[in-house]
């Protein structure tokens, strides 16, 4: 019973690992402008979370006025830089997107069940 | 069972190895489809695990001797409640349990992992792999728990006596899990640099991973001080023992850590030295595993030691090369943008505390590694005891808890002499305040009186903060719950750590109380007789016998009395003149001013198949002292030989432990989404 239960597992290993190897056409390697824009996107947020302290320490009496406004006016500013770039880096991505289905089309008559998968 | 556990091991070793290799490959091939399967066989690892432990947990409720394992660590009159505990009793098991906990902790990180760490995830998958490998590895071929017995034995051994505490079915998981979750943040960092992403991109998962790891870790060493306060019968909480001192050592630097990465995230500084601190967190719960399983220094916790020492040591010096050979690759890309402005700054205050937490380390690292030191040169293992840490760490760690409420209250970037006037004065005046009030109620010791003083300046810059900030927001319009309620809120990592503050606090009161303060004394007592003790009469009333047919047991009835130590002032002079905390009288008539004020059972056990003793103190705890009585041994002639000591301040030490517990939750709780709120719906709106 046991050596069954541990063949089925070995099996089942088997398969979970071996599908993708099979399927190669259903993934690909994330973009640049992918990656960039999340970064861009993950920057951003960090810059309102460093807002929010800002807000947080000037509400509790920890900066002046004008050391609140002068942070948060340079805080504002980055975060502004940064949707604008996080714009360019959109246009990027849809650049590579319709090259790579561009590409997909040449390559395979294989249809891409499910949609791309991003790792 | 055993063969399907090994079966699993077998397989995971194999699920490991291509986790990791088939992610190195997939990313220099340029290979998606080899990086998804590496990633899924990284979680193949998870199940295959998890099967393992079913299978040996499922051998202990059948009673399956035939199992080593099994035999040595259950029997049939084990409560099939330890079952659990028996999972992970021995070396082989703890190890199967320490493995469960990584591959846990590994798939749920990688599946949790932001998108954007998609270039860096390959090569943390491969650190990842690579290290569950090593210990699939060790489980397959130098401690397997599926091996089998030559001869099925008739019952088991039993499990260690010592291990039949509530605190059991926690503070061993705790502390291996703590440990061994700190590859985590190590192997997202780790990742992050081999990939080229020298941003901080990381350190959000690290941040996270790395206080779950430290607060898991910090948790099972209080529950470890909590058994062996009430269990082992030390008398103590915390003795410097080497495993003790390698689980607190990691928990140093990563306390280092956790500080340290504030900055990094609020000012994009100390970049080198986080890396640095994730590395030496990371190579010193290696250490601490070396030092668990090769036993090369004594420790009370042998019984998980074995001959796998030299393996430990192999994989704790690969760990050691790899993180800085890494790090010294990359580090010319790690410089800070910024330099520090001040010294008086928030961010210098955390570099003085990261400096201090290190210096801990140090010295408890000495401590444990110089019995290795001093056999190799001169062939004498001399032992490192107590003293010799108490004397070293205590005042560093005093200043670890000056600079506790110091770096609050200091703002980022620079200070004014005006803001230092206006946020220093209070809590300053309030320790001062303490000390003054302590000298004048006759309270000793200087060092403690100077402790007390600390203590009571960090409560107040923690209450201070919290006050001005409760009081602006109550300004504005809130009522008062609700203020603080939305100031702690409003940046939960910040005032979680002041939760966790608190509890280090309530933690430092207890240690000075019981250290400086303690009384002691020991008798053996017959029934009717007392041991007396500052304002405590203890009174032998009965006993009875426990024992069952792996143990000799048997417990004390005795009364506790609150005495006037008028009515015994002869008896303590003599005493005292003796140099003795209390004394043993034979008359059991009560004095005028006794006070029955309850009862306590200490117990005794002796483990026949075990050869060890095993003691329940009595406890009588309030806020201000424990009544603390160890019965070390029935005697022949009926007397019970006890050691009675008070504990001031002792509830304290486990009190803080909640505190610790609910901080640290705070400090990791998410935060609500900034994006909706802040986010400007045009680049005009934002300022541009």
């Amino acid at each position: 019973m046991a050596v069954t239960v541990g063949t089925l597992l070995a099996i089942l290993c088997v398969a979970v690992i071996a599908y993708p190897l099979f399927r190669k056409n259903r993934y690909r390697m994330v973009s640049e402008s992918f990656v960039t824009r999340e970064k861009l996107r993950a920057e951003r947020l960090r810059i309102y979370r460093k807002i929010n302290d800002l807000e947080s320490d000037y509400t509790s009496g920890d900066l002046t006025e004008d050391d609140y406004q002068q942070q948060r006016d340079q805080l504002r500013h980055a975060a502004a830089q940064l949707l604008m770039q996080e714009t360019g880096a959109g246009s990027a991505r849809e650049r590579d997107i319709e090259e790579e289905i561009a590409q997909l089309r040449n390559q395979s008559s294989e249809s891409l069940e499910g949609g791309d998968t991003v790792l | 069972m055993a063969d399907l556990g090994l079966m699993s091991v077998l397989l995971g070793l194999a699920l490991s190895a291509y986790a990791a290799i088939a992610s190195v490959v997939g990313v220099k091939k340029r290979m998606p489809e080899l990086l998804v399967s590496s990633s899924r066989s990284l979680h193949m690892t998870t199940l295959v695990t998890v099967v393992a432990s079913l299978a040996l947990i499922t051998a202990f409720v059948q009673n399956d001797f035939s199992i080593k394992y099994v035999s040595d660590h259950s029997n049939t009159v084990m409560d099939r409640a330890f079952v659990w505990v028996a999972f992970y009793a021995g070396n082989q098991g703890s190890l199967l349990f320490i493995l469960l906990v990584l591959v846990v902790a590994s798939s749920l990180s990688v599946w949790l992992a932001p998108k954007r760490l998609a270039r860096s995830m390959p090569w943390t998958i491969a650190i990842l792999g690579a290290t569950q490998f090593f210990y699939f590895f060790v489980l397959a071929f130098y401690a397997s728990p599926f091996e089998l017995n030559d001869v099925v034995p008739l019952d088991g051994r039993g499990i260690n006596p010592l291990l039949t505490h509530p605190g059991m079915f926690s503070h061993p998981p705790l502390l291996m899990g703590g440990l061994i979750t700190i590859t985590i943040p190590f192997a997202f960092a780790s990742g992050a640099l081999i990939a080229g992403n020298y941003g901080d991109d990381w350190i959000d998962v690290a941040r996270v991973t790395s206080i779950i790891s430290w607060g898991v870790l910090g948790a099972g060493m209080l529950l470890g001080a909590w058994w062996a306060y009430t269990i082992l019968g030390w008398g103590g909480y915390w003795a410097w023992d080497p495993i003790e001192n390698v689980a607190l050592m990691p928990w140093l630097v990563m306390t280092a850590f956790i500080h340290s990465i504030m900055v990094q995230k609020r000012r994009g500084m100390f970049r080198m030295w986080n890396i640095a601190m994730l590395n030496i967190g990371f190579v010193l719960a290696q250490l601490g595993m070396f030092i668990n399983r090769g036993g090369p220094v004594v420790s009370v916790h042998s019984f998980a030691s074995s001959t796998l020492g030299v393996i430990f040591l192999s994989f704790m010096m690969i760990s050691l090369v790899f993180a800085f050979a890494l790090f010294l690759w990359r580090m010319p890309e790690l410089k800070s943008d910024r330099a520090m402005e001040s010294f008086m700054s928030r961010e210098a205050s955390f570099l003085i505390n990261n400096f201090l937490f290190l210096a801990v380390m140090a010295v408890t690292l000495w401590g444990v590694l110089f019995p290795l030191f001093s056999d190799l040169a001169r062939d004498v293992s001399v032992s490192v005891s107590a003293p010799y840490f108490d004397r070293a760490n205590g005042p560093i760690l005093l200043g670890i808890v000056l600079m506790m409420g110091i770096g609050p209250l200091l703002p980022w970037r620079k200070s004014s002499a005006r803001s230092l006037k206006q946020w220093f004065v209070w809590p300053t005046i309030v320790g001062i305040i303490t000390i003054i009030v302590l000298v004048l109620f006759g309270v000793k010791r200087p060092v403690a009186i100077l402790s007390f003083g600390v203590v009571a300046f960090v409560a107040a810059a923690i209450l201070e903060e919290w006050w001005r900030g409760t009081v602006s927001r109550h300004r504005a319009g809130d009522n008062w719950a609700l203020a603080w309620w939305r100031l702690v809120n409003g940046n939960r990592p910040r005032h979680g750590g002041y939760i966790v503050h608190i509890s280090i606090l309530m933690l430092g009161l207890g240690i000075i109380g019981t250290n400086f303060y303690q009384q002691r004394t020991d008798g053996a007592l017959g029934l009717g007789e007392s041991l007396v003790i500052d304002n405590y009469r203890v009174e032998y009333v009965s006993n009875g016998d426990a024992s069952r047919s792996d143990r000799i047991a048997q417990w004390a009835e005795m009364s506790v009395f609150n005495i006037d130590r008028q009515d015994y002032i002869e008896e303590f002079e003599f005493a005292e003149a003796q140099g003795a905390d209390g004394f043993t009288i034979r008359d059991s008539s009560l004095r005028p001013n006794d006070e029955y004020i309850g009862q306590i059972e200490p117990w005794h056990g002796f483990y026949l198949d075990f050869n060890m003793a095993s003691v329940r103190s009595g406890i009588r705890s309030t806020i201000a002292e424990d009544l603390y009585v160890i019965p070390r041994d029935f005697l022949a002639d009926g007397r019970v030989s006890v050691a009675v000591s008070i504990n001031p301040l002792a509830w304290w030490l486990w009190a803080s432990g909640p505190f610790f517990v609910i901080g640290t939750m705070v400090a990791l709780w998410p935060q609500p989404s900034v994006e909706r709120r802040k986010m400007p719906t045009s680049s005009k709106e934002a300022g541009d």
